[in-house]
This record gives structure tokens, C-alpha cells and sequence, in this order.
């Protein structure tokens, strides 16, 4: 009897439990396949035609992606971009990431004001990519923005300059404005992780004597692993990903000289700046785009999961 | 949708005019649909500021034909050849649209989207072949736009400026540096250049290097491919150009297109190299302001005697090949190539009308038109170099940005531009 209703309880709710779980998912199901499977199947057949405007053309294969990579300048511009988002990625772990750890184990420990800090730091989030790049070039502006101004009413003359017109500074300032933006992400991510860390593992390394940063290194640390590597594989993404907040502080050009040319802005101009095969080129290069994107998310995933620890 | 809604008038408006007996005149000629007594054509554009001014043009021609509504639907410019190429793919698009000229052109023309005029608007026939180029199909040479406007480039200045400081505007290329060099001394900003928008840089590069190469003359070589753009005239064109960098103001490098028109209005800057377009947003920013325009003089070592005056089609309007009213939007832009459109279109625009003989009332315009037709010089890297990817004007942008920024010379600058339209520009001997 006990075993039989069991096993029809058991029966029934795994019945139960696998058309509400259809259910929820479903929509979801939908929306993704109608908003990211279809244009991205859609892209990759785009990408094997000859295109004269919106009208497809001959069947050329790989053709595109053939053109795409060999026509000059793209075959300098494309791994000058991979170039730059590669530093853009590098820039943004060192400053973003760390700076937002720093906030986050300052946080931890000095719970006073957290609330507040919190959400300041997380503020700039709420503001459109696009806004951010237009306050900060008008900010940075080497004619009338108050940045040069304050440089030189302090009597830093020297320092004053045009900020987005030089080439050696222009990624630098896109790296720390990216940072200003989102800061708050990792932050409050790492806040969270600090949180999850049992006290008596941190109780237990001050017996033993560890100093403070004895501590962080070999206790709190590898324990945030799994947090470090959601925020890196984040981080890559967005950096690869880039495009709004570029367009914003250097054009479609990528900045002076094209300093911030970046993999976006590349397949902008593919697409909208493009010739008559535009459609063809384009597709063909955002295709190549996720493939990358795509494959080196899942290499640093599994290389990160690899060094996760359990407390 | 706006199909359907026509739809729908079309219908229920014969009840209505039963009714109230207010029937429009005449039913037009052109008229397809036959039920429907009113036509109405749209014609899209990028100009959304420009939307009252085309409202007043319109309604000459609609006074002039009863029973027909011209309607301009404005799209942001920066989305509008994207809006443009998939309206133009169904009858619910266009009629008669904006067309972007030269290189731009080119998609809509393979696509089979535009309707050739050669043969339908006879006016074109009055209108010079360097105009018609800018609604051209590269391949098939046929004319597919009524060319509507012609911009032409120039040095504007700011007139209490240089009368302050005793300049008159510079006839010869060492009096203009006079110029600078006093301005320069009197903490004046003589040239308000835009760096950041690439862009802006090979039309400020037309405006200076002009006279070096020769303009026209040396573009029909270009194009007969006896000349290219690393031989020595376009490559010392780029440093001459470059030779007035020291007047662009103090840091220049981050100068953005905005900012340079904002140190120009503002009066920090005593001159502004670039489009006549720019009198209309100068004028409205500072109503206060009094411009004027010099042409540069000829260059040393130039090609030329005479200040050369470079000058591109700005767009044309033409028709869409899936339009259902065709013979009325063909009557449109046949009006559209009349001194009638001509004249309303300058007036209320305040821009250069491209219809022959239409001389603008705005004295500046009417400056820069007879400068332009007296020594006309092409907008090379736009204008003819543009019908293949990658467009001599982007490479260009490119280029010259890393050679005004110190970071290459200026054969590297032209073998860029050089390098990338060997690719597909195949010269006509």
C-alpha cells in the first residue's frame, strides 16, 4: 500500500512537475528562439548570399566570409579591433573588476553606510550606454569640458589635453569611463560571495594567526572563485560586445586613428556604412563574431570551473 | 499602413462627398485606382528639421494640381537609407523619396528599387553632367534623381572678427596665413577644424588641397586611371592642407565636430572651414552673427591660377519602382526639375537649388553658387570614388585622421586611400 502511494504520489508528481516546468518554460523557449536562434540562423543564411541591396543574390558559400577577411583595409581593421577589445577586456578586469572587489570587501567589512554606497556606486547603471559617452565627451571636451578646466585651475597644465583626440589615451579613457558605468556589477556581485563565506573558516585563520591579507588571499579569495568567474566571462562578453558606448565617445570611425575601433563598430559600419553587398558582408562578420565570442565563453568557463574550491 | 488607410478613404470617401457634396476638382489624369479621386504621394526623406519649409514648397504644386497631396514623412537621417532600402522593396513605401547621391546611391540602383528618368523627365536634359553624376548608377550610367540640392565648400568667417583685427577676406594664399599668423598673435582661434569626426577631415582637406591637385582636371585623370592618388599632386595636397594645422587651435586633436561649430558661433574662433550647409545652423545658433566666405587662393607649387571651389550633389529625389501612382510621383519630380521648385526650394531652405539657372535670394549663397559655377573643383573621395566598398571617402576619413594626428605621412595616407579602391575601381581610358 505505502510503496504503491508512493509510487503513484511520486508518479503523479513528477507528472505534475514536468508539465509546469514546460509551462514556465515555454515562453521563454519562445522569445528566445524567435529573438536569438531565428536571427542567428537567419544571419548565417544571409551570409552565404551575394547580396545587391535587399535583394539576395547568387549562392557564393563562403564567399563573404572570404571577402570579409582578405579586402582591404577590413583584413588590418579586423585584428586591429580584436586587438583593441583584447586590451579593452584586460583594462576592464584590472579596474573595473578589481576596483569593484575592493569596494566590495571594503563594503564587507564596514557595513556602516552600506545601503548607501551600494547604491551610489550602482547608479550609473541605470543610465543609458549612449547618455554616458555623451556626458563624458562633453566632460572630457578639450574646448569648453570641465575636466581640462579643473586640470588647469589646479595648475596641471601639462595634463590638460584632448582626452578622446589622442590615440594613446583615447582606449584608456573608454577602459576607465566603461569602469565608472559598471563598477556596481561586480561589486555587488563579490558582495554577495563575501556574504556566502562562513565565518569560521575567516575565525579560524585568525587563530592560527594569519594576517588580514594572509586571509584574504588564502581563505576569502579562492572561495570567490565561482564569483570571479561569472564576473570574467561576463566581463568578456561585454567587452567583446562592445559597441554603444564607443559609438558614443569616438563616432562610427572608432576614435583618432582609430584608436577604440572595436569589433561593434567594425560590423556597424559592415552593415550601415557598407556597399550593396552590405547585408552579405555584414552577416558573414557577425557570424564569425559570436563564433568567437561564443567559443572562448565556453574555454574560460570550463578553465574557471576548474578552479573553483568548495569551503 | 498608410496604404490602408488610403484604402479606406478611398472607400468611404465617394459616400462622404455624396453627402456633404464637397467633392474635390477634377479628378487627376494620373489617377490609377480609379475610385479613389484624391492622391496622395509620399515622399520620404532625412531632413526632419526641413518639414515645414517642405509643406509650404509642396503646396505649389498642390494648388497647381488639384485632387493631388504631397505628403513629407521625415526619418532620422542616421537610420534613413536602412528605413529606406526595405520601404522601397514594397508598394506600401515611397512614392518619390530623398535620394542620397553618388556612392549611397548605389545599393538602391542593384537593388532594381528607383525608376531611370532619362526618358520620363525631359528637364534633365538642362542640367550640367557633373550634377546628373550625383544621381547616376555607376554601371548602367542612367540617371535615377532629380538632383535637389548642390553644397559647395568654403572658409566662413565671422566678419566683426576679422574687421576688429583690420583683416580683409585673403586673396592670395600668403595674405590668408597673414591672416591666421595676426589672429593667432591676438589669441583668436583663426580656423574652427573638426578632428574627431572623420568626416569633416576630407572635406577640409578639398577646401585647402584643392588648388595643389588641380580638381577636375586631374580627376579626369583619375578616372581615365592615368593619375592616382599616390602620385605627387593629391598626395602634396594632403600637406598643404596639413600645412595650416598650426592655425586649428589649441588642441585641436579632440576637436569635435560640434565643438567646432560652437568655437565658431561663439566667436573663439575667427573662421570655419567647411560646407555651406553650415550657414543655416550658424545662423540659428547666433542670429547676431555676420558671416562672409573667402575661397582659398591657390596654394604654392598649386595646379591652378585660380581659387578652386569644391562642390557635390547633395541628393536627389526619385521614384520608386513599386510605387502604384507612378505617373503622378513622375509628374512630382518633373516639377521637381522646374525653376519653380527651384526657386521655392532655395527660399524656403535656404539652400543651393541644383536646378539650372535658379539663382538663390541669400546673397552668401548667391556668392558661393557663382564661385562654384566660375571654378567648380569635384569632391573627389565622395563623390566619384564611392561606388565600391571600401569608398575612397571612408578610406580617406580613415587616413587623413592618422596624418593630421602625426601618425603616418602623407604617401601612407594616400597609398591607404590608393590600396583599398584597387580593389574594385576600374579606370574608363
Amino acid at each position: 500500500m505505502r510503496r504503491l502511494a508512493r509510487r503513484r504520489g511520486g508518479y503523479r508528481a513528477n507528472r505534475v512537475a514536468w508539465r509546469w516546468i514546460a509551462a514556465f518554460c515555454l515562453p521563454a523557449l519562445l522569445l528566445y528562439g524567435l529573438f536569438v536562434v531565428v536571427p542567428l540562423v537567419t544571419a548565417f543564411y544571409y551570409g552565404l548570399f551575394r547580396w545587391e541591396g535587399i535583394r539576395q543574390g547568387e549562392f557564393v558559400g563562403l564567399g563573404n566570409y572570404g571577402e570579409v577577411l582578405t579586402r582591404y583595409p577590413l583584413s588590418e581593421e579586423i585584428p586591429a579591433a580584436l586587438w583593441h577589445n583584447g586590451l579593452f577586456f584586460v583594462g576592464t578586469m584590472a579596474i573595473q573588476n578589481t576596483v569593484g572587489l575592493g569596494l566590495a570587501v571594503l563594503l564587507y567589512r564596514n557595513p556602516r553606510g552600506k545601503r548607501f554606497f551600494q547604491t551610489v556606486f550602482s547608479l550609473p547603471y541605470l543610465i543609458s550606454p549612449l547618455i554616458v559617452g555623451y556626458i563624458w565627451s562633453l566632460l572630457l571636451s578639450p574646448s569648453f569640458g570641465p575636466v581640462n578646466f579643473m586640470l588647469r585651475t589646479v595648475g596641471l597644465d601639462s595634463w590638460a589635453r584632448p582626452w578622446l583626440g589622442e590615440p594613446d589615451t583615447a582606449l584608456p579613457v573608454l577602459i576607465l569611463v566603461n569602469a565608472w558605468q559598471w563598477v556596481g556589477g561586480p561589486m555587488l556581485i563579490f558582495l554577495a560571495a563575501l556574504g556566502g563565506i562562513p565565518r569560521e573558516l575567516e575565525e579560524a585563520a585568525a587563530m592560527d594567526g594569519a594576517s588580514a591579507f594572509r586571509t584574504f588571499w588564502s581563505v576569502r579569495f579562492p572561495l570567490l572563485m565561482p564569483a570571479v568567474g561569472v564576473i570574467t566571462v561576463l566581463t568578456f562578453i561585454g567587452c567583446f560586445n562592445i559597441f554603444d558606448l564607443v559609438y558614443a565617445l569616438g563616432g562610427s570611425d572608432g576614435g583618432p586613428g582609430g584608436a577604440m575601433d572595436v569589433l561593434g563598430l567594425l560590423y556597424y559600419r559592415t552593415a550601415f556604412e557598407g556597399g550593396t553587398n552590405a547585408i552579405g558582408e555584414s552577416s558573414a562578420l557577425a557570424i564569425m563574431i559570436f563564433a568567437l565570442v561564443f567559443g572562448i565563453s565556453v574555454v574560460l568557463e570550463r578553465v574557471l570551473r576548474r578552479r573553483e574550491v568548495t569551503p | 499602413m498608410l496604404r490602408t488607410r488610403r484604402g479606406v478613404v478611398a472607400v468611404v470617401a465617394p459616400l462622404i462627398i455624396g453627402l456633404t457634396a464637397c467633392a474635390p476638382s477634377a479628378p487627376d489624369s494620373a489617377s490609377s485606382s480609379g475610385a479613389a479621386q484624391q492622391i496622395t504621394l509620399d515622399v520620404w526623406g532625412w531632413r526632419q528639421e526641413d518639414v515645414a519649409a517642405y509643406k509650404k514648397i509642396f503646396k505649389i504644386y498642390e494648388d497647381a494640381h488639384p485632387g493631388v497631396k504631397v505628403k513629407y514623412v521625415p526619418y532620422k537621417s542616421t537610420e534613413y537609407d536602412t528605413i529606406l532600402r526595405t520601404g522601397l522593396a514594397d508598394a506600401n513605401g515611397p512614392d518619390v523619396a530623398q535620394l542620397r547621391s553618388y556612392g549611397l546611391l548605389q545599393p538602391l540602383v542593384a537593388a532594381g528599387s528607383l525608376v531611370p528618368l532619362g526618358d520620363e523627365v525631359k528637364e534633365l536634359g538642362a542640367f550640367p553632367e557633373t550634377i546628373l553624376d550625383g544621381a547616376r548608377g555607376v554601371t548602367d550610367k542612367k540617371v535615377y534623381g532629380v538632383p535637389f540640392a548642390i553644397q559647395t565648400m568654403h572658409v566662413i568667417y565671422n566678419k566683426a572678427i576679422l574687421n576688429k583685427h583690420g583683416i580683409a577676406p585673403p586673396t592670395t594664399w600668403d595674405s590668408m596665413i597673414a591672416a591666421f599668423d595676426k589672429l593667432k598673435a591676438a589669441e583668436v582661434t583663426p580656423l574652427a577644424a573638426t578632428m574627431t569626426d572623420t568626416w569633416m577631415l576630407p572635406v577640409q582637406q578639398e577646401i585647402f588641397g584643392a588648388t595643389t591637385y588641380g580638381g577636375h582636371d586631374y580627376l579626369k585623370r583619375m578616372l581615365a586611371g592615368q593619375a592616382k592618388f599616390t602620385d605627387r599632386p593629391w598626395v602634396d595636397s594632403l600637406t598643404t592642407w596639413k600645412g595650416t594645422s598650426k592655425y586649428w587651435g589649441p588642441q585641436f586633436e579632440g576637436t569635435s565636430y560640434t565643438d567646432a561649430q560652437a568655437l565658431f558661433t561663439s566667436g573663439k574662433a575667427a573662421m570655419f572651414p567647411g560646407g555651406i550647409w553650415e550657414l543655416a545652423a550658424f545662423a540659428k545658433a547666433g542670429p547676431e552673427l555676420e558671416m562672409g566666405i573667402f575661397n582659398v587662393p591657390p596654394a604654392p607649387g598649386a595646379a591652378v591660377t585660380e581659387p578652386l571651389v569644391p562642390g557635390f550633389v547633395d541628393g536627389s529625389f526619385g521614384v520608386s519602382a513599386k510605387t502604384p501612382e507612378k505617373a503622378a510621383a513622375l509628374d512630382l519630380v518633373r516639377w521637381m526639375a522646374s525653376p519653380e521648385f527651384g526657386k521655392a526650394f532655395s527660399k524656403e531652405l535656404r539652400q543651393i537649388s541644383a536646378v539650372p539657372a535658379v539663382a538663390p535670394e541669400d546673397p552668401l549663397l548667391a556668392q558661393a553658387l557663382t564661385a562654384y559655377q566660375a571654378n567648380p573643383s569635384p569632391y573627389v573621395t565622395y563623390a566619384y570614388f564611392s561606388g565600391g566598398t571600401p569608398t575612397a571617402w571612408d578610406l580617406a576619413s580613415e587616413s587623413l585622421s592618422k596624418f593630421a594626428l602625426g601618425r603616418s605621412t602623407a604617401d601612407q595616407a594616400a597609398k591607404h586611400v590608393q590600396q583599398g579602391i584597387d580593389q574594385w575601381f576600374k579606370p574608363t581610358p
